[in-house]
């Protein structure tokens, strides 16, 4: 056919031409040398073969053509937009004009002339993936997935670049602006548009989520083909469009005709794939802004409790149909008249019966409202038989989650991978409690109060017809009978997970628990890694069980422990109204496919890359022993601390914190409850899980210019009652933090009222008693008054609806040596005074010259080294003082009341050097201060040992009568505005920082205008905040002024606030267990000479204040005499240092 | 092959009129188309060639709109512009396979016998394998006749083929012109080089500011220059006034002053020998005197 003939004729030469101009070439070059580097380091035995790439094979044909796309979209706007502009400037291309081809067969040769080129680039560089991949023991081959990516990734992308460039090209006819404006396109996908409007802008695919699971393959088919097809039709659109205003005279009106039918067609295509693409992302957002509305309506209504649920369950390929026999209870104080439960709106719910009588209902989206003819009262139970069948809409499942992927990436690498909370298909099912496969008696999102949550203990059966070949995992004993596989928990359960797909297991039995895994076939790779181990396994098992029962003081509560395989795109949000995350369910954990998002499970190259490295270093380690610290390092950084952090820009690429076991010793064990504070639970759960925070790394890196989660907390708390701030659903984030300081605040109100010692055996007690039992919180104060004699319910209501904070002020820190019988004791005074009108508490921890390490602040900030020499990413966790079942590491907490001042004393087996003293939910920011304490005082004989708390009749003056001292947050104190924002910046909206809001010093990112920062070394009454910024020419200032009421001379002091402290940092890249050097003053370094000019009747004196040698609090800057009623003292930015820092002015009237 | 022009007009969005109601009816053979810079044989070309629409008119080829039927037409055509030198990178033989292929050679041996075959009929073979972009001038141009004649054209079409070419290559681009017109097509060459119109071209055309002035055979064109061109020796004085009477086709300086050529409707008053004109002269008496004289200018 000429037809073909012409195009082919085309594709080959403008091929050929491409193929031998530099660009190309270069091009090409250096993508075949880069990705060959790329492979072998990624891939190859001798490369690094991090597990998390090589787990699942279809990375290695992913991340090749992901990378390799971004550079060829690039190129080809170049050389598209080159390619009308040479057929304008060679003059021979008029000779082809002149042959019978139409312009249709041209354009289209030449577009196929160039894509095919590129093709052939790409699957040299697959070639060259796919022989490292076939020559890697660590992996699989997965052959399909090299196509898959080939059309799906580059076809697509480069249709769209040629056929935009083609248009730009035919329109704005002229090349530097085409580039330009290509480049800008290009440029606003990737900075800007890609994860916009569920990728609908995103032509590179650079953010579509398109990881293949080994398990279920691509799971988001419609979206992947939809947001594809869409950029390979306009892109055709496009190249149409150019065939039409191409200028050439057309040379077949049947061709012409052709291209306005194809051009129709394609732009049709496209606007149905877009259209698809933005309505799936619009519809997700409308339908969990329903779930929203719809719970709204419901949630201050009275549910029942299910106490008993048996659910059986057939799985009919996509679909499922179930019986849910329930048994409720009316455990609320008044009466139902109907009963309401939540279940997945996809989910039809055909029949409900009450002891064989058929009971009306109504379904308003999720909410199932059954009319039971009858009103239940209080403690009254029913029974109910519900029969629903359907899918499982999955949009249901975290309504307040729109998900933004910019807040929670979920990658490997830097590969995207789409996140889903349940499966329903034909091969493969997960259904957990989030997506509410079963009638739930409760909501799954309290929209007035996001951290509410409702938690029924329920004694799950379940019964799931068998289909050939699969297999169901679910919790509790499983029993087999001839149609159906039975599972029968040993306990009451939060709720129950179902998985059914063709999964192998193997069973271990520790001690009373059972633990079993759940695999697919040849994802067992573990059990060949650690074959030394076998044997040993159970002994390690045991001693980290025993280990994470110490650490929450109490037995693990099920009897087995299932660890199960899923996809790799099974993903849990995080959730406002607990800690706990959908992967780890009772007595289960659901871990990704072949552990592929987790680190350091490639036992393999990391047992290899230690043993080589141990014996560079003539360590002796055998087989066994490297297997077991390889095993530890792994439980322990999985199930146990969430350390293994990985950030990719400053942001967590992952969220180890997923897989903790935390939950199962509390959150899945026990539950307080309050109908007057519905966030008890949540606070209990925050505090007793000893979870500190999760999320975006700059927020709990305190030591990198952030502020910590305390303080974050505490600043919020500020302006709202902890019940006003619910109500305005905050960020997650905000919720955590500040759940998490009023659950410190209380757990050491109880610690303080009970006693340090006494208190967790006894709380210990009380939660195994009641485990598996809701407590309500007005029961457990009662028993809790029963035992100690203080009654904390009443304190819950200024807990929960004041916004009053109280301010703590500590003076006179004196440490004395006293004998004590025959030993030599510490004796730690203080006044402690609460001038506001609320009580409060703090409590108060030391550093001593015993204390364990070399000077570590561990119960402060400790940047610890992982255990594990991955040599990974640092790892960070942050420990506050007090937190925890176990809050050994504090020496008393102080309860003042409103305006009270107390002594405190405090007797030490070892020599302090440090107070620290955290004040939990307060006014002072920081909250955690630290006290150096300096001078150690020999007793003389009659000194009376003072230990306890004596109440004070006055007040200590905040300052003396003879000085004024204006402080950075006074009202004397001004600083120079300038800031201005560039042209280009205000072009483009973006907005300068300005500086409101309190942050640590940063050494990164210092700022061009004056930054509150905090830190308990600086001054301040409650907020010991100072202000910083960028060294300069002297145009920035600022100003401390203030009105004097005398004339005279007057000494004035500047305070400057120094890290006199050794605060030891340790990082992840270390090897070995030997710290790095100690930062000593490390402010010294940013620090130099500050210019204070001083304002007197003499004029403006420059006094300059080495920062290097002051002392660290007030220094002199001189005797001036000031008649004029307002004296000023102006620092401004200019210094040889990096950084200027301003605090506080102090003038004190000389006699 | 025949070619009816007919009416044919060519206006520039800058209103510049290219070609103005040109009328011309030429059959098999060369066909030349004279004329100053300008006049409008390049936009006729473009138009010939279906490069370009023209404003109104018609161009028929046996009797078929060209516009409407530009397939047909260009599957017939070869066509060599008037600017050929820059090539994209391709080699010699690529470039005249690329045109083959597009000229309808679909059989890749058969079209590879032809472009050498071509290749050596325009002494080019030797450079087969060269890029296209480092022939020399002279070679580019034979390499442009050589894609022109691929395929077997009916018609070809060629925009100035010998401005920039050194005496030889004109020549030789001459003789190749002259072998083609003895077969059974229609070359339309287009030229400012009144030498380019050889005897070999059956027709010709002049064309002046987008007006065709003349057509017929180069014959009837010197034929109405008989008796007058002049051949004057002149001395300087004489040659001032002369200048300032007659258009002078050639001077040459000889002892006594000068010998010049002129044209003039009559004999001049000097001593004169009346010349038998060639075409060269019958130009110049067309375009720089007979029009010069009829239009008043």
């Amino acid at each position: 056919m000429a037809f073909l003939h012409n195009i082919r004729t085309v594709a080959k030469y403008e091929a050929k031409t491409l193929r031998r101009s530099w660009f190309f070439r270069l091009f090409s070059l250096g993508a075949l040398f880069i990705f060959t580097i790329l492979n072998i380091g990624f891939f190859s035995p001798i490369g690094d073969e991090n597990w998390e790439l090589v787990s699942i094979s279809s990375s290695v044909p992913y991340l090749n053509l992901y990378l390799l796309n971004i550079g060829q979209a690039i190129v080809v706007i170049f050389l598209a937009a080159d390619f009308l502009k040479r057929d304008k400037k060679v003059d021979t291309n008029e000779v082809l004009y002149t042959r019978p081809m139409s312009n249709f067969e041209y354009l289209i040769g030449k577009t196929w002339g160039i894509l095919s080129l590129f093709l052939a680039l790409d699957l040299v560089i697959l070639s060259i993936a796919m022989l490292m991949n076939i020559i890697s023991k660590s992996m699989t081959i997965d052959f399909m997935s090299y196509i898959y990516y080939l059309l799906i990734i580059p076809v697509p992308t480069i249709v769209f670049s040629l056929g935009l460039a083609y248009v730009l090209m035919s329109l704005v006819k002229n090349q530097a602006i085409t580039f330009l404006l290509l480049l800008g396109i290009a440029a606003l996908d990737i900075f800007y548009l890609w994860f916009r409007m569920g990728s609908l802008f995103d032509y590179m695919a650079f953010g579509l989520p398109l990881f293949k699971s080994s398990i279920i393959g691509f799971d988001n088919l419609r979206l992947i083909v939809n947001q594809r097809l869409l950029y390979f039709f306009l892109g055709m659109a496009m190249v149409l469009t150019t065939i039409l205003i191409f200028k050439r005279l057309p040379q077949s009106k049947f061709h012409r005709g052709l291209s306005i039918v194809f051009l129709i067609l394609f732009a049709s295509g496209a606007a149905i794939c877009g259209f698809n693409t933005y309505s799936a992302y619009r519809n997700e957002i409308n339908f969990k802004k329903l779930v929203v509305e719809t719970n709204r309506k419901y949630e201050n209504r009275n549910f029942a409790s299910v106490t008993d649920a048996e659910i059986i369950l057939d799985h009919k390929g996509k679909k499922i149909e179930a019986i849910a026999n329930l048994k409720i209870i009316n455990d609320s104080k008044s009466p139902l008249n109907s009963y309401l439960f939540s279940l997945n709106p996809s989910l039809t719910i055909t029949k409900v019966t009450s002891a064989g009588i058929e009971l009306d209902f109504r379904r308003t989206n999720q909410i199932m409202e059954i009319d039971p003819k009858k009103i239940l009262a209080p403690g009254l139970t029913d029974s109910l038989l519900i029969s629903y069948s359907g899918s499982i809409n999955e949009s249901f499942c975290y309504p307040n989650f729109n998900d933004k992927v910019t807040n929670n990436p979920y990658r490997i690498i830097m590969l995207n991978i789409n996140k889903r909370q349940a499966f329903l298909g034909e091969k493969y099912v997960l259904l957990t409690p989030e997506c509410y496969w079963y009638p739930v008696a409760g909501l799954n999102y309290y929209p007035t109060n996001p951290a509410r949550i409702k938690i029924d203990f329920t004694k799950y059966t379940l019964a799931v017809k068998r289909e050939d070949g699969l297999s169901a995992v679910s919790q509790g004993r499983m029993k087999n009978d001839k149609e159906y596989t039975r599972f029968i928990p040993g306990n009451p359960l939060t709720g129950v997970t179902l998985a059914i797909g063709n999964y192998k297991s193997d069973t271990l039995r520790v001690d009373s628990v059972e633990y079993i895994s759940y695999y697919f076939p040849g994802h067992d790779y573990y059990k060949n890694d650690l074959k030394e181990i076998r044997d040993t396994i159970p002994f390690l098992i045991s001693g980290i069980m025993r280990e994470l029962e110490t650490n929450f003081a109490t037995k693990y509560p099920f009897k087995t422990l299932s660890l199960v395989e899923v996809p790799v795109q099974f993903y849990s949000y995080p959730r406002k109204n607990t800690q706990t995350r959908g992967e780890v369910q009772p007595s289960m954990v659901l871990l990704p496919e072949k552990l592929s998002t987790i680190e350091n499970a490639g036992f393999h190259k990391r047992f290899t890359r230690q043993k080589r490295w141990m014996d560079r270093n003539n360590q002796i380690l055998t087989d066994k022993e490297l297997e077991v610290r390889l095993f530890n390092d792994f439980i322990r950084n999985v199930f146990i601390s969430g350390e293994n952090y990985t950030f990719v820009n400053g942001v967590a690429s992952n969220e180890p914190l997923r897989y903790r076991l935390g939950p199962s010793f509390y959150f899945f064990k026990n539950n307080f409850y309050s109908s007057d504070y519905p966030v008890i639970n949540a606070v209990f759960e925050s505090h007793l899980q000893h979870l500190t925070h999760e999320g975006k790394s700059d927020d709990f890196m305190t030591g990198f210019g952030a502020l910590s989660d305390n303080d974050n907390a505490n600043l919020i708390l500020k302006n709202s009652s902890f019940r006003d701030l619910l109500s305005k659903n905050p960020s997650g984030d905000t919720i955590r933090n500040v759940l998490t300081v009023k659950g410190d605040w209380l757990f050491n109100l109880l610690r303080s009222k009970a006693g340090l010692t006494e208190f967790k055996p006894w709380f210990a007690e009380y939660i195994d008693e009641n485990r598996f039992k809701k407590v309500d919180i007005q029961k457990f104060s009662e028993d809790f008054k029963a035992r100690f004699g203080f009654g904390f319910y009443p304190e819950l209501d200024a807990w929960f609806n004041s916004k009053e904070q109280p301010g703590f002020l500590i003076s006179g820190l004196k440490a004395t040596e006293i004998i004590i019988g025959e030993r030599s004791r510490y004796q730690v005074v203080f006044v402690a005074s609460n001038p506001e009108s609320v009580s409060g508490i703090f409590n108060i921890a030391f550093r001593t010259s015993g204390s364990k390490g070399k000077e570590l602040l561990d119960m402060k900030i400790a940047l610890s080294n992982s255990q594990s020499n991955n040599g990974g990413g640092s790892k960070f966790f942050v420990d506050a003082t007090g937190r925890g079942m176990d809050a050994d590491n504090i020496s008393k907490i102080v309860f003042l009341g409103p305006n009270e001042v107390k002594k405190i004393g405090i007797i030490l087996d070892a020599e302090p050097r440090a107070m620290l003293v955290n004040t939990l939910s307060a006014r002072n920011i920081p909250g955690e201060i630290e006290f150096p304490v300096n001078e150690i005082i020999k007793a003389k004989r009659e000194t009376k040992e003072f230990s306890g708390e004596e109440l004070l009749k006055t007040m200590p003056p905040y300052t003396e009568a003879s000085e004024v001292i204006v402080d950075n947050e006074d009202e004397g104190f001004i600083t120079s505005k300038l800031n201005i924002t560039s042209p280009l910046k205000s072009l483009l909206g973006i907005r300068n920082r300005n500086g409101k809001r309190y942050l640590q010093i940063s050494d990164w990112n210092t700022p061009e205008y004056w930054q509150p920062v905090v830190l308990s070394t600086y001054f301040g009454k409650y907020v010991r905040s100072a202000v910083y910024t960028r060294s300069g020419k002297g145009d920035k200032k600022i100003t401390w002024s203030t009105v004097l009421k005398e004339s005279g001379y007057y000494e004035i002091y500047a305070y400057v606030g120094k890290t006199t402290e050794r605060i030891s940092v340790k990082t992840g890249a270390s090897d070995d267990n030997s710290e790095n050097k100690d930062d000593e003053n490390g402010d010294d370094n940013k620090f130099k000479d500050m210019h204070y000019f001083v304002y007197s009747d003499q004029g403006a004196d420059d006094i300059t204040l080495d920062y290097q040698h002051a002392e660290g609090g007030w220094n002199n800057l001189g005797r001036f005499y000031i008649s004029s009623d307002t004296a000023k003292v102006v620092l401004t930015n200019k210094s040889s240092g990096r950084l200027v820092l301003g605090d506080a002015i102090k003038w004190v009237k000389q006699d | 092959m025949k070619i009816e022009i007919q009416g044919l007009n060519q206006i520039y969005p800058n209103g510049n009129h290219a070609l103005k109601d040109i009328n011309l009816e030429f059959g098999t053979g060369m066909f030349g188309l004279l004329g100053p810079n300008g006049a409008g044989k390049s936009s006729l070309m473009r138009i010939l060639v279906t490069l370009m629409k023209p404003t109104s008119g018609v161009v028929l080829v046996e009797g078929q709109d060209i516009q409407k039927h530009r397939k047909e037409l260009r599957s017939i055509l070869g066509y060599l512009p008037q600017d050929f030198r820059f090539f994209t990178a391709l080699k010699t033989w690529e470039f005249l396979d690329y045109s083959g292929s597009l000229a309808g050679l679909k059989n890749k041996r058969e079209r590879i016998a032809e472009v050498d075959r071509l290749l050596d009929q325009v002494g080019l073979l030797e450079v087969r394998d060269r890029q296209a972009n480092r022939l020399s001038g002279g070679m580019k141009r034979r390499l442009g006749i050589a894609q022109a004649l691929i395929g077997n054209p009916r018609i070809i079409v060629v925009d100035e083929p010998t401005t920039g070419l050194d005496p030889d290559e004109r020549i030789r681009f001459r003789n190749i012109l002259s072998q083609l017109s003895q077969h059974d097509v229609t070359i339309i060459l287009s030229t400012h080089i009144v030498g380019d119109i050889s005897s070999t071209c059956q027709g010709m055309a002049l064309l002046n500011k987008g007006e065709l002035v003349f057509s017929g055979s180069p014959e009837n064109l010197v034929k109405n220059a008989e008796g007058h061109v002049f051949k004057l020796t002149l001395s300087p004085y004489d040659y001032e006034r002369v200048k300032e009477h007659y258009n002078i086709i050639s001077t040459i300086p000889v002892e006594s002053g000068w010998e010049v050529q002129i044209v003039s409707d009559t004999a001049p008053d000097f001593e004169s020998i009346s010349l038998i004109p060639n075409i060269e002269h019958a130009y110049v008496y067309f375009m720089e005197h007979k029009l010069h004289t009829e239009l008043g200018e």
